[in-house]
């Protein structure tokens, strides 16, 4: 075998199995019973460790979620006129959507500061799941494409 | 004078960049300066003669879906700056810039360990290493011809939809190009008003920007001596680029008598269907034409036969095309924005406002009724662009900014 298609199947096989592992971890180890991550409880650690995890995953969250609200933000207030108005067919509602999704971003960015304030285990566990989760989804991604890549012709049988 | 040149594309054939670093480094060199090119791919024609070259590896991903990348390319994704690109380009973001930047930075470390440089010429990438790169010790002038937030309110202009807006927002990195370009020693750029530009787009201050009109081959582009057609219209451009306001063309084109033809040297349909659509729109298919991407010969020959260039355009950073019509002796008719009303003398052509039909109209009829003002404005046109657009003007006004940087950098200015 290649030694790329290799590398494709490591990159398949880990990336599958660290998902796996932290969707074992969070969704079935407990027999999804939530309530078990609520009561733990992050006061019981000093305040350096608890904010050598939580400053780099939050500022990674708060840096997607800022990046969210600025697309919101500009499209709100970019002034753009459409180069012939009459050839504009399709309504545009873009500006009250983008509205939202500075509403949401900003309160998603306020509930997860809060959160890292009063040390909500949740505030850090679902950035942390999601920015992993796409870094496994990109390898793993990379991976299939890898693997099912024909890097060369298929043969002719005529 | 050792000079660096840094651009994070070098394709000599397309592309303003790697035609702007191939040729700026070979007229520098005549110049006496002695230049070296770091630069990325699709890179440039063996500069052995003149400069020598330093390839830095980037995968130009963003616009190729995962499943569609070559084998080659997808077997060197799992290296660091490429597994960066390959995670940004996926959320629609255009990380070439930064991560060439950042490449660039670290084999610019080991080459300055034997080589040693007066100044450092970026080539519009304004990257995020640019700025520690500063802590070499040299000075860093770039060049932008015109700022992205240009192209990224044309983009907006055509998009319909939050998706669409999202994608162009994300796409264009101007945080990272109005922080860069703020922390460098000079700003060139190719037309007086793009002063204003870059001080509106990214608060640049006045004096840390100098004028260099852009250069172009005067040699190549030289009127064939074929037969002119008449009541032949020719656009040469990105029909996809909605800063070129085609759209203002046709309607314009509605307004023209049925004999006069249009030719656009661009792909039409099925590769490009922008223009293809509004064509259908305004019923013109009959009087409208596409040529495909054309050689250099081709093009030379194209400006030579038809009767008028126009260009329709809603900004230009330089207006390329304006210029190579005048050096092939053609008269242009162009709107006034952007830079186009500095590099059109209004002795070589009509300069009408933009976004206004009717005056393109009046513009094209005025010059197609009078064929004596056409001549004399194609004589015109020639002597004003070797006077001011040629390849050996352009470097020497670049290495009098050299001078001034490195004058004013020593002097601790």
């Amino acid at each position: 075998m290649p030694r790329a298609k290799i590398w494709g199947f490591l990159a398949v096989i880990l990336s599958a199995g660290l998902f796996a592992l932290s969707v074992f971890s969070f969704f079935i180890i407990n027999n999804g019973d939530f309530s078990t991550f609520s009561s733990v409880d992050l006061n019981g650690l000093n305040s350096f460790t608890y904010y050598s995890a939580a400053i780099p995953v939050a500022v990674i969250a708060l840096w997607v979620l800022a990046t969210g609200f600025w697309i919101g933000w500009v499209i709100l207030t970019i002034k753009v006129v459409p180069p012939m108005p009459e050839i504009v067919e399709k309504k545009d509602n873009s500006k009250i959507k983008a509205f939202f999704l500075c509403l949401i971003t900003a309160a998603l960015a306020a509930l997860l500061v809060y959160g890292v304030y009063i040390r909500s285990f949740w505030s850090l566990a679902v950035p942390a799941l999601v920015i992993s989760a796409v870094i496994l989804g990109a390898i793993f991604w990379v991976g299939m494409a890898i693997i099912t890549t024909r890097a060369t012709l298929p043969v002719n049988k005529k | 004078m050792r000079v660096l040149i840094v651009g994070y594309r070098g394709n000599p054939y397309c592309g303003g960049q790697g035609i702007y670093i191939y040729n700026l480094s070979k007229e520098l060199a005549k110049l006496g300066a002695e230049v070296d090119v770091i630069v990325g791919p699709p890179y440039p024609d063996p500069l052995e003669g003149w400069a020598t070259v330093y390839k830095i590896e980037n995968l130009n991903i963003w616009s190729i879906k995962t499943k569609d990348i070559p084998p080659e390319k997808l077997n060197r994704i799992f290296s660091p700056w490429n597994f960066a690109d390959y995670v940004l380009t996926r959320l629609h973001m255009f990380p070439e810039m930064e991560t060439f930047s950042f490449r660039t930075f670290f084999a610019l470390k080991k080459i300055l360990k034997t080589k040693r440089y007066d100044i450092i010429h970026d080539i519009q990438s304004l990257g995020w290493a640019t700025v520690p790169m500063k802590g070499y010790g040299i000075p860093i002038v770039t060049t932008v011809h015109h700022p992205l937030t240009k192209d990224r309110e044309a983009d907006l202009m055509g998009n319909r939809g939050l998706w669409d807006k999202t994608t162009t927002v994300l796409f264009y990195p101007l945080v990272m190009q109005s922080f860069v370009i703020r922390r460098l020693d000079r700003v060139i750029t190719s037309f007086r008003e793009g002063i204003d530009e870059l001080q509106k787009a990214f608060g640049v201050k006045r004096e840390r920007v100098s004028v260099v009109y852009n250069g172009m081959d005067v040699d190549m582009f030289q009127n064939t001596g074929e037969q002119r057609e008449e009541n032949a219209l020719l656009f040469v451009g990105n029909t996809e680029d909605s800063k070129k306001g085609l759209v203002y063309l046709f309607e314009a084109m509605t307004m023209l008598p049925e004999n006069i033809t249009l030719t656009i040297v661009d792909d039409g349909p099925p590769k490009k269907m922008t223009a293809a659509d509004m064509i259908k729109k305004y019923n013109l298919g009959h009087r409208v034409k596409f040529t495909g991407k054309l050689s250099y010969d081709a093009l030379v020959s194209m400006y030579s036969r038809k009767t008028i260039l126009v260009m329709s355009s809603l900004f230009e950073g330089f207006g390329l095309p304006a210029v190579e019509a005048m050096s092939c002796k053609t008269p242009v008719v162009v709107t006034t924005s952007g830079s186009l009303k500095e590099v059109v003398s209004p002795d070589c052509g009509v300069l009408v406002p933009p976004k206004d039909p009717a005056a393109l109209k009046d513009g094209i009829l005025k010059l197609l009724g009078d064929k004596k003002l056409r001549e004399r404005m194609g004589e015109n046109g020639r002597k004003w662009a070797v006077e001011n657009f040629s390849w050996p003007v352009a470097a020497k006004n670049t290495l009098e900014v050299y001078k001034d940087v490195v004058r004013e950098y020593r002097s601790g200015k």
